[in-house]
């Protein structure tokens, strides 16, 4: 059954709608047929029958004519409600769509040509000139001027010395300055002080933390293997940990982006580990990166779950995961079928997909279990595995001999004991034990279980019937035992990814459905990344062919390099998807809002030039991540302050632009969840600075909570480690940062959406740890302050919490809270400073507790 | 990005704004005004309501229409003959397409007389005081999309709960406690999380807290080693000028203004919902009627009975969730619909009827709107032998009290019970009903988000309308 839709586009950009087909049974409006698709249709508004277009788009006449053949089986609109078949009473519903996606791709946001900003090659665009000369500092300042001047909008002042030493602080290492970092930096007297400031925060190695925990994030780090969804069971990915220090030692070294994408999607392929004598930390170095792949929930490796919808599943959501966080894209959306806003195909996906279909083939499938890598290699695993085997067999012939001395006093002992049993019993029990377990008859396993444990003896009931010889005999048996036992290699375990035997041919799966495969598709780009030329098919089939090692099909090495050329439209979003999330980091929200999503249903970018302006440099400066924090924070953009006082301007401000979009502020900010952890810890002078190493076990308590093992009840001053070393579940994330937004990792997360609901109250209020945190800050102060008076002992816990002396108001208010605290007073001393110390700690809990200390200013 | 192209971009142009400033200036919208100092505050309605609140019994898994509400003889007749129409399926096993009759028997329940099934003889019980509709659908398959659909009107993640959005509508009549309260079963998550009750793009407040009913019912209500009641006032004062001050600089971060308003609303919650777990002032008949008694239908017990206390004492929006163990998602019958349904009736039918009950029983009925409903149904034909796979295409929801018509079956599906044929009602138009017994009109509960006007139901996209005939007149 065919239909013909006309769209006649006027010249004055009417648009004329009309359907003719074999049923004329159509009701409802054209508005009601687009908005139950959820249609939107861009740049237009719908009225009654007709479509009026934005603007003066160039004359054109489009007749479409399709027929339920030539549109495939897309058949989610089958069937549907009687509503919906109102308007749909025959295929004709399918034409309607394909020529609304025909419409809007011709129309689209930005009219003539239609190529989605994200998706264009960068170009560098010159730095623009404005008025006022003085206050950019860097190019990035003219490009955000322009725009405020355009708008008739003042930047806001710098913030000062000391708001500027905390905030470079937090966004640098994830941690408080200390009171002598504020020093120094209020002391230093050069005019470069904060850019000297900022690059001694990039050399820290808290900086690797702080940054590499954004990247956990984007990434969908977890260090379970499945879904996580009982509270009471952790199925850890043995050795996931070790991706997390990768990453943690990749930001600190400032790897180029470029390198620690190839290493992440294909550091497999780079090496040829399979053969290699032995695994040098180059080798495992690039299979941990490979981790990076393995996020995304594989519960196959319970038997019932190990089915091929399952692995299917796992093999696309590692292509979609991938596509979100290095190109901010939906791409879930054209599993099933094409993208509805984003020119990106089925095929497309499935080409993109078929990069990752070789080491997650749904065919050839690898149980989660069957996935680890030991980190050593084949040649030394076998000479390892020989090696114990020689010690197993050391052993065996040890435990022999120990039995062989110990059977006498063995059977002596049986023997006595079966004497004390029933006479009727004795011959049958003994026959038994003596039967192997398995092949005992049910009257012997009944015998067994009963009286086994009452008539075997235990080792030291053997040991004390020995005679004095035999007795040392087994000692120095034992012994050995022990010794060759410890002597054994041992090995850990990397949860690498890697290329599981041939590729099989990838299909086109339609509706998504594995059981319904289509055409074969090769591994290819997504189209619309492949420049204006040529087709993701064309693009490979161009490809001389990446150098990759090994016996593996090179396939996710051919992706890391298209993505990372540098000049392809994808090496350019790519460059754009991260320097916006730099951006997000240290301004609170991206050029791009919706960091996630690049496509054209995500937001638009405030700056547009600016963005294409960063992401050139970051590629032109060696996909260098250090340098581009460093460029946007000594902005002055960066630098103004986030305070906005009442004023005309503010006022001005506030009405042209009441999200700030355009940044005539620097934005408050609430510290992250990990953020508040580590800076109790570290104010409280609790903080363990180790990096790196396996996660800090976290279990579930029965009331709900999940907590660190081994905390509860354990000493205050016990002291921990960072919170991205906690131990990182995908449902159930340790409490207190639950509370404060660390996200549950159903994938990823570009951004975190801060909130400030009453359970953070609560927590900041009434939390042990929070308490131990304010016990020992209030210890601190003691000890720093011993014989001075409550106004300097108030000066130091501001100085540690809040980077700064308190104001006299504010001394005087928290003297008067002291005095009040500390009033009935006690009769002996220790009773006296006990409670001194507890109005103190109550203090120093009020500070963490205040909004200045959740915020970066 | 400015405004002007923010609106140009969103395609809404200026008719939206436009008409959001005219609704307000008309005083069509709720009053803005204040809510940013208290956004819990309670506001009076559009109109006169029926009701005042909501609990939602949230039967994840897809509780089986044709086994439980929805009796089907034809299906019994028809029993392993292969259906001709060719059913939307989910996942495999129910490929040979032959019809599945119910292995329970049905009986006229109540004075209305409405059917219902055996193994639901409790909910049986109370079926005059049942709204029931047959006929309701959905828009997909998967347990989490049909639930997020269920709960925020459309299957995608992001939009905000039905309870964030009477929270955000009404505020809180009782100002201790939140206005809208999810009691889960305390060992753990169904597969979507906390998804079911999230604010979307309203402000935090709204998004639906959790209560747990084992231990604290909140994680530090108290503090971890007591305090005299004189040292936390102090400090809570110190706190409240260090806050204010500090707020002074940043005038207009509501955000700032928000915490301040949540250590005053922790101190309330405090006292209050200390004492929403004493279970000690409810009798032993009310404990026994709820099933506190019986290990079965305790867990389920507890949140039907903690529901009541709470929306006794002023919380607008309270959804209880079935427990999590076996499964998930315990309505979720793939393999045998007798004994899976068997299971999971003999923990959720009686306290779900007790709860109808000990409201009935203590004039709360009226005012309250118990909803028991599953995020979609399933099929007329068999999976793995004697299951059932999902199916959107009908479901049978249960409303009681609120004003929605007592001992009323509405609308019916087809003679096998795949689709729902006679008056037809959507999940938004089941939104569009509750907030109109709220006394909100679900066109008029508007949030401005990227220069449009969302609202729950987003009509002119889904079409959402009240029922008229749900309501008792």
């Amino acid at each position: 059954m065919a239909s013909t839709v006309f769209w006649e586009i006027g010249l004055r950009g009417r648009v004329q709608y009309s359907i003719y087909n074999n049923c004329t049974r159509r009701k409802g409006t054209v508005e009601d047929f687009f908005s139950h698709f959820q249609i939107p249709i861009r740049g237009s508004r719908v009225r009654g029958n007709a479509l009026t277009a934005p603007s003066r788009s160039s004359v054109s006449i489009r007749i479409i004519t399709l027929t339920k053949s030539s549109l495939g089986s897309c058949g989610p609109f089958k069937g549907g409600s009687p509503r919906l078949r109102r308007f749909l009473p025959c295929s004709g519903c399918l034409t309607l769509v394909v020529a609304t996606l025909l419409w809007n791709s011709a129309v689209g946001a930005e009219p003539v040509h239609g190529v989605h900003w994200g998706f264009k090659p960068l170009v560098s665009p010159p730095v623009p000139s404005t008025r006022d000369l003085r206050w950019p500092a860097t190019p990035v300042d003219r490009f955000v001027l322009a725009r405020l001047e355009a708008a008739g909008l003042q930047p806001a002042a710098r913030a000062d010395r000391r708001k500027l030493i905390r905030r470079a602080s937090f966004d640098l290492t994830g941690l408080p300055p200390t009171p002598e970092d504020i020093q120094r930096g209020l002391d230093d007297p050069s005019p470069d002080w904060f850019e000297r400031l900022v690059d001694r925060l990039l050399e820290s190695e808290h900086f690797g933390e702080r940054w590499g925990r954004h990247w956990l994030d984007w990434s969908g780090y977890v260090d379970v293997i499945g879904g996580d969804n009982d509270a009471g069971t952790v199925k850890l990915g043995e050795g996931k940990w070790r991706y997390r220090d990768y990453v943690i030692r990749a930001f600190n070294r400032d790897m180029p982006f470029d390198e620690f994408i190839t290493q992440q999607l294909a550091g497999d392929e780079t090496v040829d580990w399979r053969n290699a004598s032995e695994f040098s930390p180059d080798i495992i170095n690039r299979l941990t990166a490979t981790t990076f792949l393995r996020h995304v929930a594989d519960d196959t490796d319970e038997n019932e779950l190990n089915t091929a919808d399952i692995r299917h599943g796992v093999w696309q959501r590692t292509a979609e995961l991938v596509a979100n966080n290095l190109l901010a894209l939906t791409l879930h959306c054209a599993k099933c079928h094409d993208h509805k806003y984003d020119p990106i195909s089925q095929r497309d996906y499935y080409r993109f997909a078929a990069h990752f279909a070789p080491a997650f083939n749904p065919e050839r499938w690898l149980q989660p279990k069957d996935r680890n890598l030991p980190d050593i290699s084949t040649t030394e695993k076998k000479a390892a595995d020989q090696f114990n085997q020689e010690i197993d067999a050391a052993v065996a012939r040890l435990e022999k001999r120990r039995a062989e001395l110990e059977a006498p006093a063995r059977s002596r002992s049986i023997e006595e004991k079966l004497a004390q049993l029933p006479v009727e019993i004795r011959a049958d029990l003994k026959s038994a034990l003596q039967t192997p377990s398995e092949k005992r008859s049910e009257v012997q396993k009944y015998l067994a279980d009963k009286f086994e444990k009452s008539v075997l003896p235990t080792p030291e009931q053997i040991r004390a019937a020995l005679a004095e010889t035999a007795r040392a005999e087994v000692a120095v048996a034992e012994e050995e035992i022990l010794q060759l036992n410890h002597s054994k290699k041992r090995w850990g375990m990397l949860q690498a990814v890697y290329d599981v035997g041939l590729p099989s041919p990838t299909r086109i799966l339609q509706r998504g459905n594995h059981l319904n495969p289509g055409d074969e598709v090769s591994a290819g780009f997504l189209t619309a990344l492949c420049g204006p030329s040529s087709t993701g098919d064309k693009l490979l089939g161009t490809d001389p062919g990446a150098p990759w090692v090994g016996a593996t099909s090179g396939r996710r090495l051919r992706l890391a390099r298209w993505l990372c050329d540098g000049a392809s439209p994808a090496s350019g979003l790519m460059a754009r998807v991260m320097v916006n999330r730099m951006w997000q980091q240290l301004l609170g929200v991206g050029l791009v809002e919706t960091s996630d999503n690049f496509g054209v249903a995500g937001s638009r970018p405030s700056h547009p030039e600016l963005l294409e302006w960063l992401a050139s440099q970051f590629i032109q400066s060696g996909w260098r991540i250090k340098p581009m924090l460093r460029l946007i924070m000594t902005s002055a953009t960066y630098l103004q302050s986030s305070a906005a006082l009442d004023s005309p301007a503010a006022d001005r401000a506030y009405e042209v632009d009441p999200d700030n979009r355009l940044l005539w502020k620097q934005r408050l900010r609430r510290l992250d969840a990990e953020v508040i952890r580590d800076s109790l810890l570290a104010v409280a002078d609790l903080l363990d600075p180790a990096i790196g190493g396996p996660a800090m076990p976290i279990e579930y308590r029965p009331d709900g909570m999940m907590v660190l093992k081994g905390r509860e009840g354990a000493s205050p001053r016990l002291p921990s480690r960072r919170s991205v070393y906690v131990l990182a579940r995908r449902n159930y994330p340790l409490s207190f940062l639950a509370t404060f937004d660390q996200p549950i990792m159903a994938m990823n997360c570009a951004r975190r959406t801060p909130s400030a609901v009453v359970s953070q109250s609560l927590t900041m209020l009434n939390d042990a740890f929070v308490e131990e945190q304010s016990a020992a800050l209030a210890l601190r102060v003691d000890q720093a302050t011993a014989h001075a008076s409550p106004a300097e002992k108030i000066t130091k816990v501001f100085q540690w919490a809040l980077s700064r002396p308190p104001a006299p108001d504010e001394a005087s208010w928290c003297e008067r809270f002291l005095s009040g605290q500390t009033s009935p007073v006690a009769a002996d001393e220790p009773a006296k400073s006990m409670v001194r110390r507890q109005a103190l700690t109550s203090l120093c809990q009020t500070l963490f507790n205040s909004s200045e200390f959740l915020y970066i200013e | 990005m400015s405004r002007r192209e923010m609106l140009r971009v969103s395609g809404l142009g200026f008719g939206a704004l436009a008409w959001q400033s005219l609704a307000a200036a008309e005083g069509k919208g709720l009053p803005q005004e204040g809510r940013a100092a208290n956004p819990l505050i309670p506001r009076p309605p559009h109109r006169s309501p029926k009701a005042r609140s909501v609990i939602l019994l949230m039967q994840n898994g897809g509780p089986s229409q044709m086994d439980l509400f929805d009796p089907k003889p034809e299906l019994k007749k028809r029993e392993g003959q292969t259906y001709a129409e060719k059913v939307e399926k989910f996942q495999k096993g129910s490929e040979a397409n032959k019809l599945l009759g119910s292995p329970f028997a049905f009986h006229h329940r109540g004075s209305c007389g409405m059917e219902m099934s055996e193994v639901i003889p409790c909910l049986g019980s109370v079926a005059d005081e049942l709204c029931m509709i047959r006929s309701m659908y959905t828009e997909h398959n998967n347990h989490t999309e049909g639930l997020v659909m269920f709960n925020t009107g459309k299957i995608f993640p992001g939009r905000p709960a039905l309870g964030s959005w009477v929270s955000y509508a009404l505020g809180s009549v009782n100002q201790n406690l939140p206005a809208y309260i999810v009691l889960r079963d305390p060992e753990g998550y169904n597969t979507s999380g906390t998804l079911l009750w999230q604010n979307g793009w309203l402000p935090a407040q709204h998004r639906g807290t959790e209560i747990n009913t084992r231990g604290a019912p909140l994680w530090n209500l108290q503090p971890a080693h007591p305090i005299a009641p004189e040292a936390r006032e102090a400090q809570l004062e110190l706190l409240a000028r260090l806050n204010t001050k500090h707020r002074a600089n940043h005038p207009r971060e509501s955000e700032l203004e928000a915490r301040i308003q949540n250590y005053e609303l922790a101190a309330r919650m405090q006292l209050e919902a200390g004492e929403l777990l004493d279970l000690q002032r409810e009798s032993a008949d009310t404990r026994k009627i709820y099933g506190l008694d019986n290990p079965v239908t305790a867990g389920y017990g507890l949140r039907c009975l903690m529901a009541r206390r709470l929306v006794e004492s002023g919380v607008r929006f309270v959804q209880v969730f079935p427990p999590v163990k076996p499964q998930f998602q315990p309505w979720d019958s793939h393999s045998n619909v007798k004994t899976e349904l068997e299971r999971i009736c003999a923990a959720c039918d009686q306290p779900s009827a007790a709860l109808i009950q000990d409201l009935k029983a203590r004039g709360l009925l009226e005012e309250t709107i118990v909803i028991w409903s599953g995020e979609f149904g399933r099929l007329p034909v068999s999976q793995n032998g004697s299951g059932r796979d999902h199916n959107r295409n009908a479901f049978t929801t249960l409303i009681a009290g609120g004003g929605f018509r007592a001992g009323h079956v509405h609308g019916s599906t087809d003679e096998v019970g795949y689709r729902s044929v006679e008056k037809r009602v959507s999940v938004p138009d089941l939104h569009a009903t509750l907030l109109n017994q709220l006394g909100l009109d679900h066109d008029r509960l508007t949030f401005a988000h990227h220069g449009r006007g969302e609202t729950l139901t987003d009509s002119s996209v889904t079409h959402a309308q009240r029922v008229p005939e749900l309501i008792s007149t």
